[in-house]
């Protein structure tokens, strides 16, 4: 008996192993298989600009049979140091070089692809509809702490901020906040998904994604100025009306080329620009 | 070594024998390089901010903006964030841990035990990513709720987190140092008369206690080290909770910090620099908790071993060390006061100590029986709350996933960012790095750990040894990632790839494996090896048949929570080898690969409309390393019946 349970508890043994070996042998060929010369690019950096990338990188997948566009988050100043360093053929960024990045990179192109506009949003249940940049820069630097201050009802406000390592919050501070400090208390969120998953859970929050990342979730501040309340949407930005916006950006190391130029060219022509706008951002002119 | 080879040409020892020990000797120096290689890259890449900035700035400065204007790099709020967090996760493990570890070792029925012990050690399994996003949606928003705060990222989130995710660990290692403790103990002590609760709380668990101690250690090692999880829950604001106590305060740790900022930094800017600067500290933080518990293990070990070498110290008279330990009471008591009425309120306080003085009483008047129906009472008591906790995520899980599993789920490529398609590639991905990293740590961690316990005695150079393993042990998966970024993806130019992954989670895992090796190796009575020897076999042939099968369960133990470790851990890999999406499988070990943990992480906090998908992809994660479990599992089932004292 004991022999038997001994015999076949190796034969268990014995076939799982067997089983696990298969299965990575085939995932090895079938990794080989792949007929023909792979061209493969990396691109890396803007939350904002990911899911542009995605949707553009599976369109032209599908028409070009041996290409792989392999595609990485991780912040502006992630994506911008990766292709300085030359871990990543393309860096996305939401936002320009700061100088630092100029010196140390000085070879480094921009492509801009689409603009964008930087959204102001709360939470559905929150009475506050309208802001201006005074007041939004009042709550950012810890000035303003509870809604009823402006304009909304007695709710502690709870600020939410990007890492910063994101181009959007970079472009933020520089425009709205004039550089001034982020008040401390602030949470830090690494995406614009982050950010507006936080938001449409948090009565009190406030929060700052990009354009495309708006959805029924939550909801987005008009600002008020020049005694206009100026929505947040593409055709906004478009016609100049919406305070803050901005250029996302493609930068590779010297001009683009390769399978890296053909991307970009992709991605600039119509049916990319298409794509732009499906992605609720707004295309080039 | 000279020796060895005298002795060869002497005739005295096999080649063999002296091949075997070289190879093993090897092993141990390979481990011991990785350790200090790793200690002295952070010391020179962290040096030049306590240049820049100077050490006690770095240390007490209250504001961490190093991208601010000035950029300040102040780590005081980090330390502390670090500091608390991790204590709220001792204070939750512990107990819970303990207890269970006790009841499973002795209390529980046979059958109980065979289904109670893998599923603990299931909670290991658990990405941390996993805990990360059950805790952003389930408890933030719960905390919240309950308690009415206007939210709930916070301190007590991340500790509750952190402490149910060090409980596997000191739950395993535990009860395997209890149930090692030989039976002559425990028989001796039933058979004079004392109950099983005296038998446990006086016997086994002092026996146990210095495996107790070493699962508390790698436990605090797992909360200090966690990034994803409190990434994700603790609001990272760096600040001080205003007042300290407040659990409901935002934090932000060591750990969150080096994992958001770790990406952006150019190589030898003041912001790299200052990032090591924080791994250093938080190495630091762990080098000081192990002095600590060596010096504990140290008392302890005099006091239960009397047959143990005792060393010449100057001797404080007893009623000295009677006053400072009395002292030491009455501070640590007055701490747990005030705690007590700043978390509770003075009435509720005071009805606490009362209670608390009450039991105390009762507890002395009433017979042998009696508490031991009442210890065993809480004892198993901790254990459902244990289980009922895996329960809850595992539902979680199961129930949000399991409509996403299909066919095509499992052999697709995402599309739409994650939102459909399938996770093939991520499949393959995390069992690339995972296969990589243990076939690189395996055979050096166990190498090493026997060459370790056999080959040496106990002396300076081991003590000098087991501590660099002790603290890496403790080092934070982020500060591996870290090192991983900064030297094999950038100074070795190996760029985000495949082999850079497997590096970094082999030497992630190397001081697990070694150290559990070590613990099951020490728990093979010293009998049986003079009993082989003296039969005349060598003593790589005693090694081979008489120390280490019984060994095994414990070895298996080991590797177990390391592939769980290896499987689910995004930090390490997240900027040394994996993409978000790629078409095709990796060819070659210098390609990326995407990795299940990693998609996770990214579909959970970046890719919104995608909660079914992201799902899928835990409930697979999980199936994916319950498998690995049953075979390690089964494998050390098949050794325990071999076995027999």
């Amino acid at each position: 008996m004991i022999k038997m349970e001994t015999k076949t508890k190796k034969m268990v043994l014995g076939t799982t192993m067997g089983i696990v070996v298969i299965v990575i042998v085939a995932a090895v060929l079938g990794g080989w298989f792949k007929g023909g010369d792979i061209q493969t690019i990396t691109v890396t950096g803007s939350t904002t600009v990911l899911p542009i990338a995605q949707k553009a990188s599976e369109a032209y997948m599908d028409e070009h049979e041996n290409v792989d566009i392999r595609i990485s988050g991780g912040g502006s100043s992630v994506g911008i140091q990766a292709v300085g360093e030359g871990t990543t053929d393309i860096g996305m960024a939401s936002r320009d070089l700061k100088d630092v990045e100029k010196t140390n990179y000085p070879n480094l192109k921009g492509t801009v692809i689409a603009r964008d506009g930087i959204a102001f949003i709360v939470h559905p249940s929150n009475s506050v509809k309208t802001l201006t940049l005074e007041k939004i820069r009042g709550i950012y630097n810890g000035t303003y702490t509870n809604w009823k201050d402006v304009g909304g009802g007695d709710e502690e406000i709870v600020v939410i901020n990007r890492d910063s390592a994101s181009g959007t919050r970079e472009f933020f501070w520089e425009h709205v906040m004039h550089k001034e400090d982020f008040v401390s208390i602030a949470l830090e969120k690494n995406s614009n998904g982050a950010v507006k998953q936080t938001i449409a859970q948090t009565p009190g929050a406030i929060g700052y994604v990009g354009l495309g990342h708006i959805d029924p979730s939550v909801n987005a501040i008009k600002i008020y100025e020049n005694g206009e309340h100026i929505e947040p949407t593409a055709a906004n930005v478009l016609n100049e009306k919406y305070p803050i916006a901005r250029s996302l950006n493609f930068f590779t190391n010297d001009e683009p080329k390769g399978l890296a130029k053909e991307f970009i060219d992709f991605i600039l022509s119509t049916d990319g620009q298409k794509i732009v706008e499906e992605e609720g951002f707004v295309p080039v002119e | 070594m000279i020796r060895g080879i005298v002795n060869i040409l002497m005739g005295k020892q096999s080649l063999k024998e002296i091949g075997v020990k070289g190879l093993l000797f090897l092993s141990a120096i390979f481990a011991l390089l990785v350790i200090f290689f790793i200690i002295f890259f952070l010391f020179k890449e962290g040096y030049p901010i306590f240049e820049n900035v100077g050490f006690w700035n770095f240390l007490s400065g209250k504001s961490w903006n190093p991208t601010g204007e000035p950029p300040s790099y102040g780590a005081f709020p980090l330390i502390a964030g670090t500091l608390l967090v991790t204590l709220g996760a001792v204070i939750i493990a512990v107990p819970l841990g303990i207890g269970c570890a006790i009841f499973i070792s002795e209390i529980a029925p046979h059958k109980v035990k065979a289904v109670i012990k893998p599923g603990v050690e299931l909670l290991a399994g658990i990405p941390s990513v996993v805990y990360g996003f059950f805790g952003l949606v389930v408890l933030t928003n719960w905390l919240r709720i309950t308690f009415d705060k206007p939210s709930g990222e916070c301190w007590l989130a991340g500790s509750i987190l952190l402490g149910i995710m060090a409980l596997p660990t000191i739950i395993s290692v535990s009860e395997d140092a209890i149930s090692s403790v030989p039976r002559e103990y425990k028989e001796g002590s039933l058979s004079m008369g004392a109950t099983k609760w005296q038998t446990i709380s006086n016997v086994i668990v002092p026996s146990a206690l210095s495996g107790i101690t070493a699962a508390i250690i790698l436990g605090i090692g797992r909360a200090i080290g966690e990034t994803m999880t409190v990434m994700m829950v603790t609001g990272n604001a760096a600040i001080l909770p205003q007042p300290i106590t407040d659990v409901f305060s935002p934090v932000r740790t060591i750990t969150g910090t080096l994992g958001i900022e770790m990406g952006e930094v150019a190589s030898g800017s003041t912001h790299y620099h200052g990032l090591f600067g924080l791994a250093l500290i938080l190495f630091a933080i762990v080098l000081i908790t192990n002095v600590i518990a060596t010096v504990v293990l140290g008392k302890l070990k005099e006091k239960h071993m009397p047959t143990s070498k005792k060393k010449k110290r100057k001797v404080i008279s007893p009623v000295i060390m009677q006053r400072i330990k009395y002292n030491i009471y009455v501070i640590f008591v007055l701490i747990i006061l005030w705690l007590l009425v700043m978390w509770l309120g003075i009435v509720i306080a005071v009805l606490t100590i009362l209670i608390t003085l009450c039991c105390y009483f009762i507890a002395k008047k009433i017979s042998a029986k009696s508490s031991q129906r009442v210890a065993f009472g809480l004892v198993t008591l901790s254990t459902i709350i244990v289980l009922f906790m895996l329960g809850i995520i595992l539902y979680y899980i199961t129930a949000n996933g399991i409509g996403a599993l299909s066919w095509e789920f499992l052999s697709q490529s995402p599309r739409d960012s994650g939102r459909a398609g399938g996770i093939y590639p991520a499949i393959i991905g995390t069992l690339y790095l995972v296969g990589g990293a243990i076939f690189l740590a395996l055979p050096i961690g166990i190498g090493a750990a026997i060459y370790l316990t056999e080959y040496t005695k106990e002396g300076k150079l081991i003590k000098i040894i087991r501590f660099g393993v002790e603290n890496l042990n403790g080092t934070p998966s982020i500060v591996f990632g870290l090192f991983g970024f900064a030297f094999l993806v950038l100074y070795l130019n190996l760029g985000v790839s495949l082999l850079a992954g497997q590096i970094t989670l082999a030497f992630m895992v190397l001081p697990t494996i070694i150290r559990t090796t070590e613990e099951s190796l020490k728990s093979v009575p010293q009998f049986v090896r003079e009993g082989s020897l003296a039969l005349g076999a060598t003593k790589w042939q005693t090694i081979r048949k008489v120390v280490l099968p019984p060994a095994m369960p414990g070895i298996s133990t080991g590797t177990i929570l390391s592939i769980g470790r290896a499987a689910g851990e995004t930090a390490p890999i997240m900027f040394t080898a994996v993409v978000f999406s790629q078409r095709f499988l990796p060819t070659s070990l210098l390609e990326p690969v995407m990795a299940l943990p990693f998609h996770l992480f990214v579909l959970t906090t970046s890719v919104p409309g995608s909660e079914q998908n992201a799902y899928g992809a835990a409930l697979v994660l999980l199936i994916l390393v319950i498998c690995l479990y049953l075979l390690a599992i089964m494998i050390r089932d098949h050794y325990k019946k071999t076995m027999k004292w």
